[in-house]
């Protein structure tokens, strides 16, 4: 690419799939994607996105994300995905995958709703290490919908916003505010909670959408990611209404201002 | 030289679009290197009589002929569609068509739609679709809460052989490629490349295998969208110059008949 932005994607996914298969592609072609649109490292997790989550799952998802990490360790940095409704064991597995395995954070899908009191321990652990979490996000259009997404406990904004002041010391990431679901409804949301960040990552490019978290949220508070839309996800910041400072700072600065904070 | 086959000018009535008149537009498409676009207008897709959209397209782009191609958005469903096509072709100067089957509720597989698109293939008039305005995950509670089906819209091809199909916006071309893997590759669709990926899944390279370079044609969906994303897909896509050139500019050229 012409431009030459330092750019760190802190959403993605290794081409591991939970059932075994891979995607369409393997890590070596994501990798190689990252290097076309000059992204210098993924920030990936594999979830559990279907059905039921059992720890061995889970130990196998955050395996697969731990072989794309040694496999690209310049390239790849992991999160440990976990269900929160396995307490001690769903701690004791991000202790492992942090302490262990040197995984950065902790991706959370949608098998709570961040609103509800399951998740706490999780999240206080969370902050007492000072790892980012970054949950998968979106606002239905309707209740009726998000069933029909699969997705009866997606969490929004809203939700968000509500464990964030919970946990106000907790380092929370709404994901994929471009992903699909309502975005003006979670940026509003989010206005008021400093400890919560939105990443940008998703297939939509709606025109309008990084400029309204910026104003809402200050570009201090948005994260460049792409969930796999990894054109869109640089196009999006590129094409957004930015200084160039406030791009710098999506695109890189703030992850790193995040990583530098934890305490492992 | 860039055209780009999908942009819109008027009033979107579920969320602010900024750029979204035809000064707007052409700031936009200055600021991203855009010579061209092919402009529908927005308002029409409401308007239970399309036509006076049409005519406030028409008036609204006026200074700015040399740059905006505009197409009419038609209902075969509505009264006078006739005389509305015959007055957008010869008096407003428009190009082609831009259909909304959902919004306005009919199947492209009308008795209506098949006069319409034999009147629009006598006129030589590409007909462009987009599959969806906004993602329907995303819909108001009063807008519609899926997009066309490209099974329809082949559908259509099939049955229209005399027209050209444009469909616009859509993330994938899979139905497309699957009439290609049973050797049954459509001849008169196109495909908008903006909303497909040049890298992962690579669906444009596929489109190209699949229809052949000289059937994508460039578009960026300003301005719902960022122009951005579509102009990177191009930047990095891993094809030659002359074929890149084929995409941003010559195919459409050809169907729109632009000297």
């Amino acid at each position: 690419m012409k431009e030459k932005f330092r750019k760190i994607d802190v959403h993605s996914h290794v081409a591991w799939m939970t059932n075994g298969a891979l995607k369409k592609w393997n890590t070596a072609d994501l990798v190689e994607a990252a290097d076309k649109l000059g992204i210098e490292k993924l920030l990936c997790s594999t979830p559990i996105i279907r059905g039921p989550s059992t720890m061995e799952m889970i130990r196998k998802c955050n395996e697969a994300t731990y072989e794309a990490m040694k496999e690209y360790p310049d390239k790849i940095l992991g999160y440990a995905f976990v269900d929160p409704g396995y307490f001690d064991e769903a701690i004791k597995e991000v202790e492992r995958c942090v302490n262990e395995l040197g995984m950065i954070g902790v991706k959370l899908y949608n098998q709570y709703r961040a609103d509800e009191p399951v998740v706490l321990p999780l999240i206080r652990k969370t902050a007492e290490m000072q790892i980012p979490v970054l949950w998968h996000a979106g606002h239905p259009p309707s209740p009726e919908e998000a069933l029909k997404w699969g997705q009866p406990r997606v969490s929004d904004g809203m939700h968000i916003a509500i464990l964030a002041k919970r946990v106000p010391d907790a380092i929370l990431i709404n994901g994929h505010i471009g992903g699909g679901g309502d975005w003006e409804w979670s940026i509003k949301a989010l206005r008021n909670v400093p400890n919560v960040y939105v990443d940008t990552s998703g297939s939509v490019v709606d025109e309008g959408m990084i400029e309204m978290c910026v104003r809402y949220l200050g570009a201090e508070r948005v994260l460049f990611g792409t969930d796999l839309s990894m054109e869109a996800g640089v196009g999006k910041i590129l094409g957004a209404d930015l200084t160039n400072e406030q791009r710098e700072l999506i695109f890189w600065k703030n992850i790193e201002d995040i990583l530098r904070r934890r305490k492992t | 030289m860039i055209i780009d086959a999908s942009a819109y000018i008027g009033h979107w009535p579920f969320r602010r679009l900024r750029y979204n008149t035809a000064e707007g537009l052409i700031s936009l498409m200055d600021r991203n290197g855009i010579d061209k676009a092919i402009v529908s207008s927005i308002n029409a897709v409401f308007y239970k009589n399309c036509q006076e959209g049409n005519e406030e397209l028409a008036e609204e782009i006026e200074p700015y002929r040399d740059r905006l191609i505009p197409f009419a958005t038609l209902n075969p469903k509505y009264i006078a569609w006739r005389e509305d096509l015959e007055r957008c072709v010869n008096d407003l100067g428009m190009k082609g068509l831009r259909l909304y089957p959902l919004y306005h509720r009919y199947s492209l597989l009308d008795p209506e739609s098949r006069e319409l698109l034999q009147e629009a293939a006598k006129r030589k008039l590409p007909v462009e679709i987009p599959v969806m305005l906004v993602d329907p995950r995303q819909h108001h509670w009063m807008d519609v809460d899926t997009q066309v089906s490209l099974n329809d819209i082949l559908e259509a091809a099939d049955k229209n052989l005399e027209n050209t199909f444009i469909i616009l916006n859509s993330k994938t071309a899979d139905p497309v490629l699957e009439r290609c893997k049973s050797g049954k590759p459509p001849k008169n669709i196109f495909i908008e490349m903006s909303r497909l990926t040049a890298v992962l899944n690579k669906s444009i390279q596929a489109v190209i295998s699949c229809l052949g370079v000289e059937k994508v044609v460039f578009g960026t969906g300003i301005p719902f969208h960022y122009a951005k994303p579509a102009l990177i897909k191009m930047e990095i896509l891993d094809i030659s110059e002359e074929e890149k050139e084929k995409i941003y500019w010559k195919n459409i050229s050809k169907l729109i008949n632009l000297s």
